[in-house]
């Protein structure tokens, strides 16, 4: 593999990185899923100095991701926006250009709609979440596609809100 | 914003009745206040587990109220709570969540808790050790000695949380508060050692108690079928499509079925399937509480179980579950318990701050008079058990057997005030010292479950009797529940004597009770070596055990030999050189002058000679004393007006018609010596209860005794007068090599017989002393000699 056809992928990498939190932005699953290797494993975990113990908040596979978000009409849900402030660290491709990781950072603040009293809250911006984005690639002709990822994040204490991939 | 309620339970935020809405807020502020002074500073609060501080120096920091604490673990491993407050300038000491003491920090000693203003140093147990220019700065107006952290109220248990309570005298110990709220889950969350997997917190913008009250609407689908005092409650999952009959298998990883207990004011321990999940709320201002959530599993978990219960946890407690929407049932109405659950918990809140309303009723008066309102179970007692027992002992248990081998057939309460089923004893100083909990938790169950249900016997554990009214003849039990009674059995045994400078001293033991004997086998295993002041048969039994662990065992006896109070000379010398043959160090004619401590931590013991001896560990067995506080304060007449065995007559009755009094608690008026032993609970048990079902008192029977140490068993019968000039002893050999028996005589006749490793010659003892017949002292040494039927009687 070339360095001209590395600086390409990482490019692609992290276009494909933006392209998702677009696409979570806008609560657009399937345009997020289309990007997704079909073994792809999502996770959101977190280091807890409380208890010194990294624990698990959140997984799923893509079937059963897919499933959650088929079900989300019929659950309860904060409909305030989240929006992905996400910045692209580092870009490694290995095994000759066919499979590649990166860490991001990602900011995630929520634009308050419903809240408590929507009367008071709503258009309000808040800080909901910080972390990183640990993801893995799969390239295939070129092109990456996520194998997974996990969001480590840095809050313990999460008040009562999104319950969908961040 | 949190309601505000009034006495009589009305919801009056917003109530046009209300003038203004300054008046609510301040209401609302005053009764936030008050719900801090009068209920979180007073409840059992589970502030962390145990495995958030798993090692020596490990601290954990939370907070009660508006108060900072900080729980660590001492160097002997045991978890104390302390105010995170330098007594100093008051100023918060700690502020990481969790870490260690162990290494040094930048402003703090390795093994210190040090202030980072004035570098003032404690220890684990909040000793002050170190205050900087101390003699410089104070002179003589002041000590470190007087400048600790304050200690709180901390115990460990109940799944191995820990329960903190601000208050120096609660209003109940740890376990008459839980009271049987727990035991829905106890066997599950106590069958093997927990940790703490999963932690979030979050904060809920309204009042706590809105929160709770709130959970109880959500507890749709659950039916509440429990009720307990103090305001707490279980329910357990009605899904009988999917368990037809079985309850939840924690810590199974296939568990199913939902069982969720609530204690007052907000901690809820809810074993979901194969999860265990605690919440616990703390209250941030009058419309925000902050609740924490933890998962926790089996620290022997596979990795695959680990993620199998994460999955299951995440999708229904975790913080990014989804929040289903219950729907409406057939009848187009929520399923709810919630109702009587309010209402439950609401007259226990009110009944609380009630007490800033009212100062002319103690808190305990109220609490109390709740008691035996809040539980119609208990409350029916009142006009149920007619025998009732103190003490779930050997003599309790005896007892109740016999009333029921004597065809009694009116109820019968035994009332005991520890955790779990009754035990036997004996074995709590061998077999029981090397480890392996079946031998207790299985065979030494003084009785099985299914005995009681067989007998109808009612055993009601962690049941402290409080006091005996003997005119109206009830007694009153946790919480303020009063019992009445025809005929009342005191069998509330013994207590250990401690040595005065060994209370409060970490790694010093006394061995008397199942959770006694579990701390000694617990710090044996961290422990190599071993004193034992006091060389009775508990002492050498426990000396023998842990021996065999291969620790190095020092013991040491005030008197001129060993067993001097209860065997005879030979058989102590007997005694003495098996041990010393197995490396046991025995000090006779010596005293305790001083009990060496470091950090509050045993050391060792200066011996009245000037010689010390370092150990790790300190079990005091010098004997025991009869716990009779109990009668004493009833009036009930005891040997001495301070205390001493309860006296009785030769049917066990107290001085007071219809109140007996059995085992190492009694003593019969005409006998001057108390007798602890199985055989004594056994005999005074069988002559109260013939005495109660009005058939001819038993015969007394020779008193017999066992002890094991090591691999040899002594089994005496009669007693040996020791320190009667008159009194001699024969010595026979044994039928096998190693068997010896030591025959007692006073003149001609047979007194005593004490065998060691020849249980046939027991036997034949045993006859002598039944039938009264004295063998010949001259022949007795003879092997071929045989005592039965040789024609001696004694006179």
């Amino acid at each position: 593999m070339t360095n001209a056809s590395a600086v390409e992928i990482e490019k692609k990498i992290e276009k494909i990185i933006y392209r998702t939190a677009l696409a979570l932005d806008d609560n657009d699953w399937k345009s997020w899923f289309d990007l997704c290797d079909d073994a792809f494993f999502y996770s959101i975990t977190s280091f807890s100095p409380e208890i010194n113990k990294k624990m698990t908040y959140f997984s799923g596979n893509k079937k059963e991701l897919v499933g959650l978000m088929d079900m989300l009409p019929k659950h309860n849900t904060d409909h305030s926006p989240l929006h992905r402030h996400t910045s692209v660290y580092t870009v490694e491709v290995a095994d000759e250009g066919q499979s590649a990781k990166a860490i991001s950072s990602v900011t995630i603040y929520q634009n308050m709609l419903d809240g408590i009293n929507s009367h008071l809250d709503s258009g309000e911006s808040r800080l909901f979440v910080i972390g990183k984005y640990f993801d893995e690639f799969k390239i295939e002709d070129g092109n990456p596609k996520f194998l997974s990822r996990e969001t480590k994040l840095d809050n313990r204490r999460l008040d009562k809100g999104s319950h969908w991939p961040l | 914003m949190g309601q505000i309620v009034t006495n009589d339970g009305q919801n009056v935020s917003g109530s046009p009745k209300n003038d203004s809405l300054n008046d609510t807020l301040k209401r609302a502020n005053e009764a936030f206040i008050k719900e801090q002074q009068n209920i979180f500073k007073n409840v059992w609060v589970p502030v962390c587990h145990e495995s958030e501080l798993l090692n020596p120096y490990d601290f954990r920091t939370s907070s009660i109220g508006n108060d900072n604490i900080i729980i660590c673990r001492a160097p002997d491993g045991k978890v104390n709570a302390l105010l995170n407050v330098c007594p100093h300038r008051g100023m918060l000491i700690e502020r990481r969540p969790q870490g260690s003491f162990l290494e040094g920090q930048a402003s703090g000693n390795p093994k210190r808790i040090t202030c980072m203003f004035h570098a003032w140093q404690f220890d684990m147990r909040g000793n002050c050790v170190y205050v900087a220019r101390e003699k410089e700065g104070y002179q003589d107006r002041f000590c470190k000695d007087d400048a600790g952290l304050r200690r709180l109220r901390c115990s460990v248990g109940f799944g191995g949380f820990v329960w903190v309570n601000m208050s120096d005298q609660p209003v109940a110990l740890l376990e008459e508060w839980i009271g049987g709220a727990l035991s829905p889950i106890m066997r599950q969350i106590s069958s093997s050692p927990l940790e703490v997997v999963h932690y979030h917190k979050e904060i809920i913008q309204t009042g706590y108690k809105d929160e709770i009250l709130n959970g109880l609407e959500r507890n749709a689908g659950l039916a509440a079928n429990l009720f307990f005092p103090f305001g707490h409650f279980a329910s357990h999952n009605a899904d009988e499509k999917t368990v037809p009959n079985g309850e939840n298998k924690f810590p199974a990883p296939n568990a199913t079925k939902s069982v969720k207990v609530n204690l007052f004011p907000g901690y809820i321990f809810h074993l979901s399937g194969p999860t265990l999940h605690v919440s616990t709320i703390t209250p941030v201002s009058q419309n925000q509480v902050m609740v924490e959530n933890r998962g926790l599993a089996p620290t022997s978990d596979s990795e695959q179980e680990r993620l199998a219960r994460s999955k299951h946890y995440n999708s229904i407690f975790g913080p990014f579950r989804p929040l289903k929407s219950e729907g409406p049932t057939p009848n187009g109405k929520p399923e709810s318990n919630s109702p009587e659950l309010s209402k439950h918990y609401n007259e226990e809140w009110v009944r609380w701050m009630e007490k800033h309303y009212n100062e002319n009723g103690s808190l305990t008066n109220r609490v109390v008079a709740q008691g035996q309102k809040a539980n119609p179970n208990l409350e029916s007692e009142a006009s149920g058990p007619k025998v009732v027992v103190v003490g779930a002992s050997h003599a309790g248990i005896a007892f109740a057997d016999k009333l029921r081998k004597n065809n009694f057939t009116g109820p019968i309460a035994i009332f005991d005030r520890q955790v779990g089923g009754p035990m036997e004893r004996p074995p709590l100083s061998k077999g029981f010292l090397l480890g392996g909990g079946e031998i207790v938790e299985s065979k030494s169950l003084l009785r099985q479950k299914k005995w009681y249900k067989t007998n109808k016997v009612r055993l009601k554990t962690q049941s402290i009797v409080h006091s005996v009214d003997t005119k109206q003849k009830t007694i009153t039990v946790n919480n303020g529940v009063v019992v009445n009674y025809d005929k009342l059995v005191i069998a509330s045994g013994a207590k250990p004597r401690e040595l005065p400078d060994t209370v409060g001293v970490a790694n010093a033991f006394t061995l008397r009770q199942p959770s006694d004997a579990n701390a000694i086998r617990q710090a044996a295993n961290n422990a190599d070596s071993v004193v034992i002041i006091g060389g009775g048969y508990i002492g050498l039994e426990v000396a023998a055990s842990l021996r065999k662990k291969g620790m190095v065992v020092s013991v040491i006896e005030a008197a001129e030999r060993i067993l001097a109070r209860v065997a005879s000379k030979p058989l102590a010398e007997h005694f003495q050189k098996l041990h010393e043959k197995h490396g046991v160090n025995i000090f006779t004619g010596i005293g305790v002058d001083k009990i060496n401590h470091e950090d509050g931590i045993f050391a060792g013991v200066v011996l009245s000679d000037g010689n010390e001896i370092k150990a790790d560990m300190l079990i005091t067995g010098i004997g025991v004393f009869p716990d009779s506080k109990l009668a004493a304060d009833a009036g009930i007449e005891t040997q001495r007006e301070d205390g001493g065995a309860i006296l009785v007559d030769e049917a066990m009755q107290t001085s007071v018609k219809d109140v007996y009094a059995i085992g190492d608690v009694s003593i019969r008026r005409d006998q001057s010596l108390a007798v602890e032993s199985v055989h004594n609970a056994q005999e005074t048990a069988s002559i109260a209860a013939a005495a109660i079902t009005n058939n001819a008192l038993p015969a007394i029977q020779t008193p017999w005794f066992w002890s094991d140490q090591y691999d040899t068993k002594l089994q005496s019968v009669g007693i040996v007068p020791v320190g009667e000039s008159d009194i001699y002893q024969v010595a026979r050999p044994g039928k096998k090599e190693g068997g010896i028996s030591f025959w007692s005589y006073r003149d001609e006749n047979l007194i005593a017989v004490e065998v060691v490793n020849d249980p046939a010659t027991y036997m034949e003892a045993r006859q002598c002393l039944d039938t009264k017949q004295s063998p010949d002292p001259k022949q007795i040494s003879n092997r071929s000699y045989s005592p039965i039927d040789s024609g001696g009687a004694r006179s």
